[in-house]
């Protein structure tokens, strides 16, 4: 698959302070691609470099094949940090002026994507009479106008309410089923899990990893064990498995071993050679909030 | 550069602060010429000797061509009208933090600063042309000398629009350097109208008359007093006639010298 964007070695420091160092990654055509880590991991600092609003120090990224142009972000909507519009115009006369700008959509798309967002009814509205949702719909509507097969949104659902955030999440699967790439930044893990088919996860400006999301997920295996005893299951589980967590309120061991290695009858039989009768045992799929917690040491 | 006006013109044309100062501005120029031409008329219509002695002295400064002179250097004192209208321009866009989302949607860096020096150009040809009318009109009414051309000095019409861009275009340094509005306009009003000129009357009475290469004064230099002031002393009217040329080409050199800076800069500095 081609890539859109290609990260090459990118570093970037404040001062002292290292907010990227040598992060690379590749974004292929036609992915969600959510971009991970907790606050000050250098997502926003990576998404400004790659739209040219901040330098990066060392390395290089490349659009489509080729380094950073104004020409190649006129074909890639954005949303960064937070909605920037001049206050004392209305959404209709903020996105002539993006329109201006990148060349993309009609008079007509402006009315479609205002429509889109739920923000056609006030769109004579004066941008600063804005809710923080409704600037937070403008800024999506600004990157969707004139249908960018790119988009980079920097936590799109930021300041939306619940159901703000669930039709943010059915655009996004809505454009991924499309064939448009999107990368995104966030911080709800369980949005992402829900929508990205690419993660990369920072931590101070590091890359922990970064690939498709089932892989990811699938670093091992977890089985889900619970007995009369739980805590002499523990105690017998840790002389198999790596790494053992007694869950007291579902009353449940989590027991986690080596990929494709843990084999259900075979941890029975040993905890039936030990006198633990088990009466409940699955695998389950890691959730990505705890792969992001273990690679992130949360 | 079209698709660069059209913008800038979107920004603009709904934006009521900047359509306020700009009537503002265009009812200052003509003002402080006609309320200079009104104490003139009211000096020389009183009856008696002193008047006709006044008269005699100061001949008509109204009348064309030396109204192109008198009323340009009029019209220089309220630069610091416009000076505002510019300041906003560009610390709007740090306000609003839509000087990045101009580059993100897809302006380079240098397109930005274009359109920021368009605007910049445009406000003092509209000014520049606003001065005009007003000689005309003033120049018009009065009664000019015989066998002379009522164009003789309507090349400080020329002069007039350098000495507004590069005197605007420190107002846009000043801006652009500091992003707050209203720190900028401070800082803006108090070097135009406090600093500067004390520096430059201090600097000539104990040094030398080396002010004249400040930053405000050196496109100030471009309009020197009207004719008149060379009947009080005409080496200093005759001197700063002769260094008009000069300082047109330092005038030149430092906006030239200032935009390149602000393109630097721009080019260089994070968003």
């Amino acid at each position: 698959m081609e890539s859109v964007l290609s990260v090459q070695n990118i570093t970037r420091h404040y001062g002292h302070i290292r907010a990227l160092n040598k992060v690379s990654f590749e974004v292929p055509e036609g992915s969600v691609f959510g971009i991970l880590g907790p606050n000050g991991s250098g997502k926003t600092t990576l998404l400004s470099i790659i739209l040219d609003v901040l330098k990066a120090d060392n390395g290089n990224f490349l659009w489509f094949g080729n380094p950073g142009s104004s020409a190649q972000r006129k074909k890639i909507g954005s949303l960064l940090e937070t909605p920037n519009f001049y206050h004392y115009l209305s959404a209709v006369d903020n996105l002539k002026i993006t329109q201006a700008i990148s060349g993309r959509g009609t008079e007509k798309d402006i009315d479609d994507v205002l429509k889109k967002m739920n923000l056609y009814e006030r769109r004579r509205s004066r941008f600063s009479t804005y809710s923080l949702g409704m600037k937070q719909r403008l800024a999506v509507a600004a990157a969707l106008l004139g249908q960018p097969k790119v988009l980079v949104l920097d936590e799109p659902t930021n300041g939306l309410d619940p159901v703000g955030i669930a039709e943010i999440r059915e655009l996004i699967i809505e454009l991924r089923t499309k064939g448009f790439t999107i990368i995104m930044a966030s911080h709800l893990l369980d949005e992402v899990e829900k929508v990205c088919t690419h993660v990369a996860i920072l931590r101070k400006g590091d890359l922990l990893t970064s690939g498709e999301v089932d892989e990811i997920l699938s670093d091992e295996d977890v089985v889900e064990l619970r007995a009369a005893d739980i805590n002499r299951l523990a105690a017998a589980l840790r002389d198999i498995s790596r790494h053992v967590v007694i869950d007291e309120k579902q009353n449940v061991v989590h027991a986690s071993f080596e990929k494709g290695t843990a084999r259900l009858e075979q941890i029975n039989r040993f905890c039936f050679e030990r006198g633990i009768v088990l009466n409940h045992m699955l695998i389950k799929k890691k959730r990505l909030e705890a792969r992001f917690f273990d690679l992130t040491n949360n | 550069m079209t698709n660069l006006l059209k913008t800038e013109w979107l920004k603009l044309r709904r934006y009521r602060a900047f359509w306020l100062i700009m009537i503002v501005t265009a009812l200052s120029y003509p003002g402080i010429s006609y309320i200079l031409r009104g104490i003139y008329k009211n000096i020389m219509e009183r009856p008696g000797d002193a008047s006709m002695v006044l008269k005699m002295i100061l001949g008509n400064p109204f009348a064309l061509p030396e109204a192109w002179h008198t009323l340009a250097y009029a019209s220089s004192i309220v630069v610091f009208i416009p000076a505002v209208v510019v300041i906003m321009f560009i610390t709007n866009e740090y306000s609003f933090k839509t000087h990045r989302q101009n580059v993100i949607d897809g302006w380079s860096r240098n397109q930005f600063m274009t359109a920021k020096l368009i605007d910049v150009a445009l406000i003092s040809v509209i000014i520049s042309a606003l001065y005009v009318i007003v000689t005309l009109i003033i120049g018009l009414s009065e009664v000019s000398p015989k066998n002379v051309g009522k164009w003789g000095y309507s090349y400080y019409a020329g002069l007039f629009l350098l000495q507004t861009f590069a005197q605007l275009t420190i107002a846009f340094l000043i801006g652009f350097l500091i992003r707050k509005a209203f720190i900028a306009l401070g800082v803006c009003m108090f070097y135009f109208l406090v600093f500067e000129p004390i520096s430059v009357a201090l600097l000539r009475k104990y040094v030398d008359d080396i002010g004249r290469y400040l930053p405000v004064e050196i496109s100030d230099r471009l309009i020197p007093p009207p004719a008149f002031f060379a009947r009080f002393d005409k080496p200093a009217y005759e001197k700063a006639l002769s260094q008009v040329s000069i300082h047109i080409l330092y005038t030149l050199l430092l906006t030239v010298f200032i935009w390149w800076i602000c393109f630097r800069i721009n080019k260089r500095r994070d968003l």
